[in-house]
């Protein structure tokens, strides 16, 4: 308690220091002038009193200065005071204080902007309850697997899964379609999300013939139930059937990967899909007991899959359960590229705070003088550090503030270019972290590079500096050095953000020069779902189609056909596939290949290539024999040695006997899953001769002389003209498509050229600032060498040779640096390889003409000295 | 006593014995208060002057007893020390 009441008093005192000094000035005067008062008495002239009061009293100020010091808030004062002068001298130079200033910013503000994206995406926690716990199995599962693991398991303590489908909402004035999450009672159990009004679905209402439930998603109960508060209850029409709406989720809850507008239980949804133990649709997240390890669940699960595999040999042979952290599964794609940006943005920042150094040591040289005098009137060397530290921490403060509003708009920017797989973490924002995160790096920048220069400046010998008689030719040798490094490892810094830049840009160009398998240019794109209610059988499905296609291709200009998946597009499906006359397969080993169901001339509209037999026909229909065309890495992969046209396939574990279909052609190949993905094996089928009715889905291709919004309300209309309640939905050109696809190599590339961009710039006004430096210094010695006859030319060179010796230390050290760096981002290069030498050699030319550029204005400046002024140059 | 007075009877008190440099008083008054062994109230002098008073507090007092013990233990360590000699 007494230690509490002396900080009040010390407190008391600084608040009051004024007051304080004046009561002290009072009190002592009072003294002095009773003691010669009482000398006077004694009989003193008035002069020898005062000089023996004074005597007898002691110095005076010095007094004072330890009675004030006595308080313990010298330090502060000091502070105040450096503050203030700082801030005064800041003010008097503003061409050196917004160059500096400027400088930090953009250093700062780039390492917050992609700071607070890491923290937003890698550091925060996922908003679902405890979510260190939570574990997602890699692929999908079917419904009665996933309940028999759910009853199995010991090392769950909540698990469950989802499937989202497109279900058509005919509850507003257009027909649309909203994505419907099929989920079994654990799904948003496990999630740990209560909702925001109602409840969620109980497992007593997750089996066989439970009722019609749906929980809202919050967007979904803005848009299609008017943000009703009294929304439980309600009845919507979902999918041809009609659901109550039990709860809606609060604004903050998604699902972790996928899209979902509202949830309703599996058995309601798709009843048939979820008694399918071969139906793997479901994606499962599980929630670990607590204590339990990862390892030891991933034991379980292996031992629950053997056992599976027993019991259910046809479908269940060959499952593999791979289980993985949640949050490890939705960044680990993106946590290498964001490493990457961070890891380039501290560079750019590390050459900011070499420029600032380097200001800052150019500025103490100057200032030597005035230094030198404050150290000869009595100033400890301790002190005047202090004094340079406080300014150079006044400027990085300066800069990070000015580096928090450039973030704060780098930010936006970098929201607005995100790739799809960020869009969904949308806790990027501004926190008390990415503050703290500021605050230190500026007041760390401030005072570790601010270190170097004032140390420089407050050391040396005073009297020899003021024997220097303000020539300052021979400013430190050591700030000298110390200057050097800062402008060869800016230069070496450079480098390796430009070659990664480089890198990047060619990946990026290799993967835009790739060859999609299509022509993308002038393809409107849309997906359309008929609803299994009112479509149940083929052929009425196929009817459907041939109308829709003919009138559509009775408009002017424009040729339509349809396909089950488009390519890039997102969806995938695959299947087992088995070939007439090859050794037979185990049941459930067959080879994987992507099936497509296409109607109308596709591959004319899509362009892709024939490249053997035939294409499909009119004539390809119901009732006619069946047949496939393949792709060409079909016939690479399974035949290699044979004609495919003529041979016979057909689809694994389906009817008996087998529908054999012949192979009539061979089509070029599709990227179908990402330009930089590799192109899968793939069957084409005609729609009319599926007999699967969940191919109830198609997605329209066609091709125009011109892409317009008119065209799209006219297609619209011709669907909705054969049947008024089918939404259309998913209207991209194919050329969006093909932007989304490159979308996350976009971003990288923009971003690292951004600050390879940024960083040759602060490097160039490096060394031209050290270059117009050293001429600076070197007048002298230039007017010498031109009073002797030196050519223009020779000036020329003495200054260009100078500069070219440091840029070429500092690009050999770069070169170096890069090899060693450039490895780390292999997997964000497209085809090329990180010591590509041809981007090597780019970027040292473009960063030797800058830095000759650079050095070119101050050699300039040079040559055209005239010997005369030089000579009294000082 | 305000400071002339406090310099003053010590100088009295001690017989001309102690004659310390005596603005150094203040210093030391300043460390005093910062304990809070003093206390410091602004009043007025015999001569109409305004001046600070001192006065010891009960922490003060506390602080004297355990500095005379300590005083008079090493006093005492040097005066057997010397009449050992």
């Amino acid at each position: 308690m007494n230690w509490l009441r002396e900080v009040a008093r010390r407190l008391r005192m600084l608040v009051h220091r004024r007051q304080f000094d004046a009561d002290l000035e009072e009190e002592m005067q009072l003294h002095l002038e009773l003691r010669q008062q009482e000398h006077l008495e004694s009989g003193m002239n008035a002069d020898s009193a005062r000089a023996a009061a004074r005597r007898r009293f002691g110095n005076v100020t010095a007094l004072r200065e330890k009675s004030h010091i006595a308080w313990g808030w010298e330090w502060f004062e000091n502070l105040v005071q450096d503050v203030g002068y700082g801030l005064r001298m800041l003010r008097k130079n503003p061409g050196f204080t917004s160059v500096s200033v400027l400088t930090l910013a953009l250093g700062i503000g780039a390492n917050t902007a992609i700071f607070s994206v890491i923290n937003g995406v890698l550091l925060s926690p996922l908003p679902y309850k405890n979510p260190q716990q939570l574990v997602v199995r890699r692929g999908n599962d079917s419904p009665p697997n996933v309940r028999d693991i759910q009853r199995q398991a010991r090392a769950f303590s909540e698990g469950g899964g989802i499937n989202v489908q497109k279900m058509d909402y005919t509850g507003g004035t257009e027909p649309v379609q909203v994505r419907t999450g099929l989920v079994d009672a654990g799904f948003l159990e496990t999630l740990g999300v209560q909702p925001m009004l109602g409840r969620i679905i109980s497992p007593s209402e997750d089996m066989k013939g439970g009722p019609r439930l749906a929980v809202a998603s919050y967007s979904f109960w803005q848009n299609f139930l008017g943000s009703d508060p009294h929304a439980v209850g309600k009845a919507i029409p979902l999918g041809g059937n009609t659901y109550t709406v039990i709860g809606v989720m609060p604004a903050s809850f998604a699902p972790p990967a996928e899209h979902a507008d509202v949830f309703v239980s599996m058995w309601a949804g798709d009843p048939g899909a979820a008694a399918e133990r071969d139906v793997h649709f479901m994606h499962t997240y599980w929630r670990l007991q607590t204590g339990v390890a990862l390892a030891q669940a991933q034991a379980e699960m292996a031992a629950i899959d053997r056992r599976l595999a027993e019991q259910y040999p046809a479908e269940e042979k060959e499952r593999k359960t791979q289980l993985v952290p949640l949050h490890e599964w939705l960044v680990g794609d993106v946590r290498p590229a964001l490493l990457v940006l961070f890891g380039a943005v501290g560079l750019v920042l590390l050459i900011a705070c070499a420029n600032f150094a380097s200001l800052l040591m150019a500025r103490e040289v100057a200032r030597r003088q005035e230094l030198v005098i404050r150290a000869a009137l009595g100033a400890g060397r301790g002190r005047l550090i202090r004094k340079t530290l406080t300014e150079s921490a006044l400027l990085s403060v300066l800069g990070g503030v000015a580096g928090l509003l450039l973030a704060q708009w780098g930010t936006r920017m970098l929201l607005a270019l995100r790739p799809e797989k960020l869009a969904r973490l949308s806790g990027i924002h501004m926190d008390t972290r990415v503050l703290l995160f500021v605050l230190a790096v500026s007041v760390l920048t401030g005072v570790v590079f601010g270190m170097a220069p004032a140390w420089v400046a407050a050391r040396g010998d005073v009297a020899e500096a003021l024997n220097e008689s303000g020539r300052s030719t021979t400013a430190s040798a050591m700030g000298h050095r110390i200057r050097n490094i800062l402008v060869t490892s800016e230069l070496a810094l450079a480098l390796v953000l430009l070659v990664g830049a480089g890198l990047l840009i060619k990946g990026f160009s290799r993967l835009r020069s790739m060859n999609p398998g299509f022509n993308p240019a002038n393809v409107m794109t849309m997906y359309l779902q008929l609803p299994a209610t009112r479509y149940a059988e083929i052929p009425k499905q196929t009817q459907f189609r041939r109308e829709l296609l003919a009138r559509l291709n009775s408009l002017p200009g424009l040729q339509a056909a349809m396909v089950t998946d488009i390519p890039l597009g997102g969806n995938y499906v695959g299947h087992g596939f088995v070939i007439d006359g090859h050794p037979p397969v185990a049941v459930g080993g067959e080879p994987d290949v992507q099936t497509l169901s296409v109607m109308g001339d596709y591959f004319r509209v899509m362009q892709i290539p024939l490249r053997a037999g035939r294409d499909f026909t009119p004539l390809d229909r119901e009732g006619q024999p069946l047949v496939a065309i393949v792709s060409e890495e079909v016939v690479r992969e399974f035949f290699p040695h044979e004609n495919p046209i003529g041979a016979r396939i057909h689809w694994a574990r389906e009817t008996e006997p087998p529908q054999w279909m012949t192979v009539i052609g061979v089509v070029a190949d599709v990227k179908h899953s990402g330009l930089d993905q590799p192109v899968d094996p793939a069957v084409y089928t005609p729609f009319p001769q599926s007999n699967e009715i969940w191919r109830s889905f198609m997605t329209l291709a066609i091709r125009t002389g011109a892409v317009s919004s008119g065209l799209v309300e006219e297609v619209k209309k011709q669907v909705w003209s054969l049947d008024s309640r089918i939404p259309v939905n998913d209207v991209h050109t194919m050329d969006e498509l093909m932007a989304v696809s490159l979308a996350q190599q976009r971003f990288n590339m923009l971003l690292l050229g951004l600050f390879a961009a940024l960083a040759l710039v602060l490097a160039a006004v490096g060394i031209y600032g050290m270059m117009a430096y050293r001429v600076g210094q070197r007048m002298h010695e230039i007017g010498i060498h031109i009073a002797l006859g030196a050519q223009r030319r020779d000036v020329l060179r003495l200054v260009l040779v100078d500069g070219a010796k440091l840029a070429c230390f500092g690009i050999a050290i770069g070169i170096a640096s890069a090899i060693a760096l450039t490895r780390l981002m292999t997997s964000l290069l497209f085809e090329v390889k990180p010591t590509d030498p041809e981007t090597f050699a780019v970027v040292v030319i473009v960063l030797a003409i800058v830095a000759l550029a650079a050095c070119y204005a101050p050699a300039r400046r040079a040559m055209r000295v005239d010997p005369m002024v030089a000579l009294r140059y000082e | 006593m305000h400071g002339y007075e406090i310099a003053n009877s010590i100088q009295r008190i001690s017989d001309d014995v102690l004659q310390v440099e005596e603005g150094s008083l203040y210093p030391a008054l300043q460390r005093m208060l910062i304990k809070g062994w003093v206390t410091a109230k602004w009043g007025t002098t015999a001569g109409n002057r305004r001046a600070r008073y001192y006065r010891l507090t009960a922490a003060g007092r506390r602080q004297l007893a355990v500095e005379m013990s300590q005083f008079e233990r090493v006093i005492g360590a040097i005066t057997r020390v010397i009449e050992a000699v």
